[in-house]
């Protein structure tokens, strides 16, 4: 058993060390957003970017679907984007120009933007299907 | 008697390959790597490993149970090892495919996918969830009534796994045609990782690609289509345990909402994304309407 546990313990060892050396090669920050509307059209037949919003950190934005009106969160993971086609079961609140978005998402629950027209992004999306 | 386990032997390899992918990337750029994803994936690698150790008696206990009904007594050597190889790549394919059709099985494999990156790193991105999907243990059920010794069962199973690991890279191009043709190679398992509509649901071998193309779900890499990897939802966590669960979470509420045996059947046992009303997408219907857009097949980059 404590052998078990001394080859677990070398395991995470070696696990860190080269997360380490990757972190070191290639960095560990969160990259700027790239063109998520561009991004969105590569994934989705039809897609048109509409109205795009860039959160004050360039980390997330909110992007329109212009072919059918949708509105789509895009959030940056490490080097890359994640999108989430907004419905009306989420939960959107706003504080002055932060708007709050609590998902029913086991890996994205909540994201926080920081938009300067965050009262009419809200507007849209309560009364957006 | 089990010559030795492939999978603990080629371990210290994998650490050195996946160090030697790492450098080749950051010198000549054929490829990406991503600190977080990678530690990400490393973690679910030996994850998988702890649990697969913790719970190796549901496989040996579903094994001995069906084994005195086996039709034949089929010794060790290493023709019936060769034979059995086989058999048992054919027996991966199925399963791999039947892992991207049916929701139940999905919900654990998705994990292997759920990385937007393609390196050796990706490779050890292993699901934990393997003893809840219990029906993959039914792909396995005709090797051993066929006769074959459990540990050569074991042994082949390891040599599949780690040939698999060397494909998962985008630092290797192409090989001459006859490798490509009947081997599974870096190109043919690029596709199988890519979330491009052309390339859903396709090449699913583990070794031999030849059962692609004999039961036509090959796909061929394209230039002009380069792959993009993960899910079709991407995930937005790098946490190892959010990821290892997010299928079965999923997978879970989903059951818990539905509203009778008809809906209860369908999300456990339709391909992922099946829904009563249909509102939600599958590969099916992603494909289908990425044939309705010329435009969308021919991306401008």
């Amino acid at each position: 058993m404590n052998g078990q546990l001394l080859q677990l313990l070398i395991s995470l060892g070696e696990v860190a060390a080269m997360a380490g050396l990757c972190a070191v090669l290639f960095g560990w920050r969160d990259a700027a957003m790239p063109d998520a509307g561009a991004c969105l059209a590569r994934d989705i037949p039809g897609f048109r970017p509409g109205r795009i919003a860039m959160s004050g950190d360039a980390k997330s934005a909110l992007i329109e679907n212009a072919s059918d009106g949708a509105i789509y969160l895009a959030v940056m993971r490490g080097g890359d984007v994640v999108t989430r086609r907004l419905s009306r079961d989420v939960r959107v609140s706003r504080e002055g120009e932060r708007l709050t978005f609590d998902l029913r998402d086991f890996t994205l629950k909540r994201t926080q933007l920081d938009l300067a027209d965050a009262a009419e992004w809200e507007t849209r999306l309560k009364g957006s299907a | 008697m089990m010559p030795f386990d492939p999978v603990t032997m080629a371990t210290p390899a994998f650490v050195v390959l996946v160090i030697a992918e790492m450098l080749f990337v950051r010198f000549t750029g054929r490829g990406r790597f991503e600190a977080k994803d990678t530690a990400a994936s490393l973690a679910m690698g030996l994850g998988s490993v702890v649990v697969g150790a913790l719970f190796a008696f549901i496989f040996i206990g579903f094994a001995r149970l069906i084994q005195p009904y086996a039709l034949f007594h089929i010794g060790w050597s290493w023709g019936a090892a060769a034979a059995c190889f086989v058999l048992d790549d054919l027996r991966y394919y199925l399963w791999h495919r039947a892992s991207h059709r049916v929701r139940w099985l999905w919900a654990d494999h998705v994990n292997h996918h759920s990385s937007q990156h393609y390196n050796l790193s990706t490779a050890l991105r292993q699901p934990w969830g393997g003893f809840l999907a219990l029906p993959g243990l039914l792909f396995i059920a005709p090797l051993i009534l066929l006769g074959f010794p459990l540990t050569m069962i074991a042994f082949v199973h390891g040599l599949n796994l780690v040939y698999q690991f060397w494909i998962h890279t985008e630092s290797i191009g192409r090989f001459p045609r006859w490798i490509e043709a009947a081997m599974n190679t870096p190109s043919h398992h690029r596709v199988h990782h890519a979330t491009n509509a052309r390339y859903l649901d396709a090449n699913y071998a583990g070794v031999f690609i030849v059962w692609d193309r004999m039961f036509g779900t090959f796909v061929e890499e394209t230039q002009e289509d380069a792959p993009r990897y993960g899910i079709v939802g991407q995930i937005a966590s790098f946490n190892p345990l959010r990821i290892a669960l997010h299928g079965w979470v999923s997978l879970g509420s989903d059951l818990i909402r539905a509203r009778n045996a008809r809906e209860f059947a369908g999300y456990l046992l339709a391909p992922p994304g099946w829904s009563p009303d249909g509102s939600r997408d599958t590969s099916d219907s992603i494909k289908a309407r990425w044939a309705d857009f010329p435009a969308a097949q021919t991306p401008a980059e």
